[in-house]
């Protein structure tokens, strides 16, 4: 692969339509901070850990695991275990945007695969399904991490000051998940997609009992199997499209 | 546990999040991707998202039992109609937040 410049010149006209893009998800991401930021308060960690834990660790659910785990006096190495697991997706995630930015150096892949999220790295996905260099990519995947990054710190930080003061059954983390939604429904204008979505949802309830937040990672790949099968059974019983280059 | 204590699980989550994360992006252009797992991590993000958010429409918090009439979900139908009709996803959050409060508030649950 030859070295794109293109991809690491800072495009002002990307980056804003990055922010743009990302606008919409980040009331969601910082109402879903915030209650995360609750939790680690009322799970009795003190002011400094509560902060230094969003600061640093910036894994809501992983961080929302961990807390049952810190509260109970669990061995470190099974809360750094479950951290590991809860964040497996991001393994998926990471593996799907490393061949887009491979020529940057180490220190910035380091840094823009630490400060991603579920939601930028969809969003990304939708304009960039392919990994090969396109100007502007990384100006618009950094206008999606960063406001991302500071909405999140933003949310999580005012849910710590805040503390008791916000009644719990307001619900509003359930604005995390009306984000998400909104961002998966484009995503599934297919058919196997769809078929995917659906079986992935229903094992993510089926095995929620699992340890570790194993179900999800379960989910993850029951639901991709499916959307696979189910895109190679379409492919058996549609008319020759020229795709019969796969066995 | 201890402060100290707690600030090691602080940091070893903060290992985690790393290696996750970032872990494919430092080493992941050396490793060569079979096109069939290529294909298959194509459905992975709609997948996981889908995975994130059932468990909290369909489990109720309290008692882990599996609904499907419940606010949640309710809200969360008629978001994603919202969206459909308008594809504004500011808007979707708002209303479905309403939604979810009217719902919350009517106690019809």
């Amino acid at each position: 692969m030859s070295d794109a410049p293109d991809v690491t010149t800072h495009d002002p006209a990307a980056w804003r339509d990055g922010v743009k893009t990302g606008i919409p998800t980040l009331f969601g991401i910082g109402a879903w901070g915030l209650v995360v930021g609750v939790a680690m308060i009322k799970s009795g960690l003190t002011l400094p850990q509560a902060l230094g834990m969003t600061l640093i660790v910036f894994a809501g659910s992983a961080q929302l695991a961990s807390l049952p785990l810190i509260a109970a006096g669990a061995p470190i190495w099974v809360i750094f275990a479950t951290g590991l697991v809860v964040n497996l997706r991001f393994v998926i995630f990471s593996a799907l945007l490393a061949p887009h930015f491979g020529m940057l150096p180490w220190y910035q892949r380091l840094h823009l695969g630490f400060v991603s999220g579920d939601i930028s790295i969809a969003l990304f996905l939708q304009r960039y399904p392919d990994p090969a260099p396109a100007p502007g990519k990384l100006s618009y995947l950094k206008g999606l991490l960063y406001p991302n990054w500071a909405s999140w710190q933003v949310g999580s930080i005012a849910g710590i000051f805040l503390g008791n003061a916000v009644p719990a059954e307001w619900g509003l983390g359930f604005a995390g998940t009306l984000a998400i939604i909104c961002v998966m429904v484009p995503m599934v204008v297919s058919r196997p997609a769809l078929c995917g979505v659906l079986v992935a949802g229903a094992v993510s309830v089926l095995a929620a009992g699992l340890p570790y937040k194993l179900g999800l990672l379960a989910a993850v790949l029951v639901g991709m199997v499916t959307a696979m099968t189910v895109e190679e059974l379409g492919d058996k019983f549609a008319p020759a499209t020229g795709k019969e280059e796969r066995q | 546990m201890s402060d100290v204590e707690i600030w090691i699980v602080i940091a070893a989550l903060a290992v985690s999040t790393a290696i996750t994360r970032s872990g494919f992006w430092l080493v992941g252009h050396k490793v060569t991707i079979p096109r069939r797992v290529q294909e298959m991590l194509r459905y992975a993000p709609s997948c996981a998202l889908a995975a994130i958010i059932g468990p909290d429409l369909l489990l109720d918090p309290s008692t882990q039992a599996f609904t499907v009439m419940n606010e949640k979900v309710l809200a969360g139908i008629a978001a994603i109609g919202w969206y459909l009709w308008r594809r504004n996803m500011l808007e979707t959050i708002v209303f479905g937040m309403l939604f979810f409060t009217a719902l919350r508030l009517l106690h019809l649950f």
